[in-house]
């Protein structure tokens, strides 16, 4: 309790240590790529190779369990592999369901932009374009072939339109909250204004929330790609 | 008043509880429609009228000389009514395309909460015949992503706590096969599931989780 500040420096880097460890197993990356994706408002990249790894993990516990139960362990440890199988199993059905359902609120969306569209999966884009096909003759069927012949696109207002003006997509101004990995130091995030508000240059420290203006969401994930900081919790909060 | 009607239609979609749906608008929703090609039987002649005195005013500039005023005036009512039709008609357009779009992804969540196969006939009633095939499609759509993946996305909808649960059974359901054992579920008895098996049972309405 009562720790000298020497030795709560160095009892923080072993701490550290425990945290990376901890943090490298296939679990903790999922859990991060679970809570990122649902927080962010735009389709993150999927994870094949970690979905795949964590597939094979729940297979072999799965195996492991059933093992136990006909060879009569001890039931409390057999409960306890049970409740560590199923919150794998959440945490992956949870993962998947975000990215599906993030895929049928912005399916046009998705579709056009091609940075978005190389973000699914190979199933996840048959998905969408099923998805896209129902909605196209739900469409069609209630309003659009009701409609004048050049106010019939599903994308465009009407035949007037340049660009595609009716395409829902999410809403990227909104405040970023994260949580660095690490100490980081001090630097600049971005040299455009809107950081200088408040934050134009950040000290981040372990654990220390820092709350960003955000006028678009992707520029500042991109940014914080591109400084390798590993993004431990990413929060959103819509205005 | 130009898109009042359509205006209403919105209005409804935000009256209803979040999540749930009201009955499909049929009356005000051809009502819209109709209003919209009422915009177009406007606005194909206007446009006629507003290609005629722009030819004439091309005419009329190759031989030096300028539309006379009384022509000028009506170009420019023409133009500003045509404008008015055009304008009126893309509100109607989105208002029924948010109508439809914003009951179709209370229908899309309705996949995930209730049976798939039937949706339950209080529900049934409120779609209109267009929606129930996007929620049959869409059901499908689903269905074979699930498939193509191997894995059941539809069952441990909230984060396991323990892995029973306890359940009363609402409806005599009779021996049925779980994934680890069979049971008899009786009406009215009080059992302990593995959560994954029981939330079949409970979004069809069959059981109820007991907590607490």
């Amino acid at each position: 309790m009562d720790s000298g500040l020497g030795e709560g420096s160095s009892g923080y880097s072993t701490m550290d240590d425990y945290e990376s460890l901890i943090s490298t197993t296939d679990a903790e990356l999922l859990k991060r790529a679970w809570r990122n994706e649902k927080a962010a408002p735009q389709i993150l990249r999927y994870e094949a190779a970690l979905v795949q790894r964590s597939r094979e993990q729940i297979k072999l516990m799965e195996e492991t369990v059933e093992e136990f139960t006909s060879s009569g362990v001890d039931p409390l440890t057999v409960s306890l592999y049970q409740m560590d199988l199923d919150r794998t199993l959440f945490l992956l059905r949870s993962y998947l369901r975000v990215r599906l359902q993030k895929i049928e609120k912005y399916m046009f969306h998705i579709r056009k932009t091609t940075e978005l569209w190389n973000h699914l999966s190979r199933a996840e884009q048959n998905f969408a374009e099923r998805c896209i096909e129902d909605m196209e003759q739900h469409m069609q069927q209630s309003v659009l072939s009701k409609l004048p012949s050049s106010y019939k696109s599903h994308l465009k207002q009407s035949s007037s339109s340049e660009e595609d003006d009716m395409v829902p997509e999410p809403k990227l101004d909104t405040y970023v909250i994260c949580r660095s990995k690490k100490f980081l130091g001090a630097f600049q995030l971005d040299d455009r204004q809107f950081l200088s508000i408040q934050c134009h240059l950040l000290s981040w420290r372990m654990n220390s929330f820092i709350f960003l203006m955000s006028m678009n969401f992707w520029t500042v994930l991109k940014t914080l790609l591109t400084l390798k900081l590993m993004i431990y919790t990413l929060y959103l909060i819509s205005l | 008043m130009y898109g009042r009607k359509g205006s209403e239609l919105v209005k409804e979609l935000t009256c209803a509880e979040p999540g749930q749906l009201l009955a499909f608008n049929d009356d005000l929703f051809s009502q819209v429609i109709e209003e919209c090609t009422g915009h177009l039987h406007n606005l194909a002649p206007l446009i006629r009228k507003i290609e005629e005195l722009k030819k004439l005013e091309e005419m009329k500039v190759q031989n030096n000389q300028q539309l006379e005023e009384s022509d000028k005036q009506a170009l420019k009512a023409h133009n500003s009514g045509a404008l008015i039709h055009h304008l009126s008609l893309l509100r109607n357009k989105r208002c029924l395309m948010t109508y439809l779009y914003n009951r179709a992804e209370i229908i899309r969540k309705l996949g995930w909460t209730v049976d798939k196969v039937a949706l339950p006939e209080e529900i049934e009633t409120k779609l209109s015949s267009s929606e129930k095939e996007y929620f049959k499609n869409h059901g499908a759509t689903l269905q074979s992503y699930i498939s193509e993946l191997d894995l059941e996305l539809a069952v441990d909808m909230v984060p396991p706590k323990d892995p029973l649960i306890k359940v009363r059974v609402l409806e005599e359901i009779g021996n049925v096969a779980l994934s680890d054992q069979s049971a008899h579920l009786a009406c009215q008895a009080i059992v302990f599931l593995k959560r994954t098996d029981a939330e079949q049972y409970i979004a069809q309405g069959s059981m109820e989780e007991l907590t607490g």
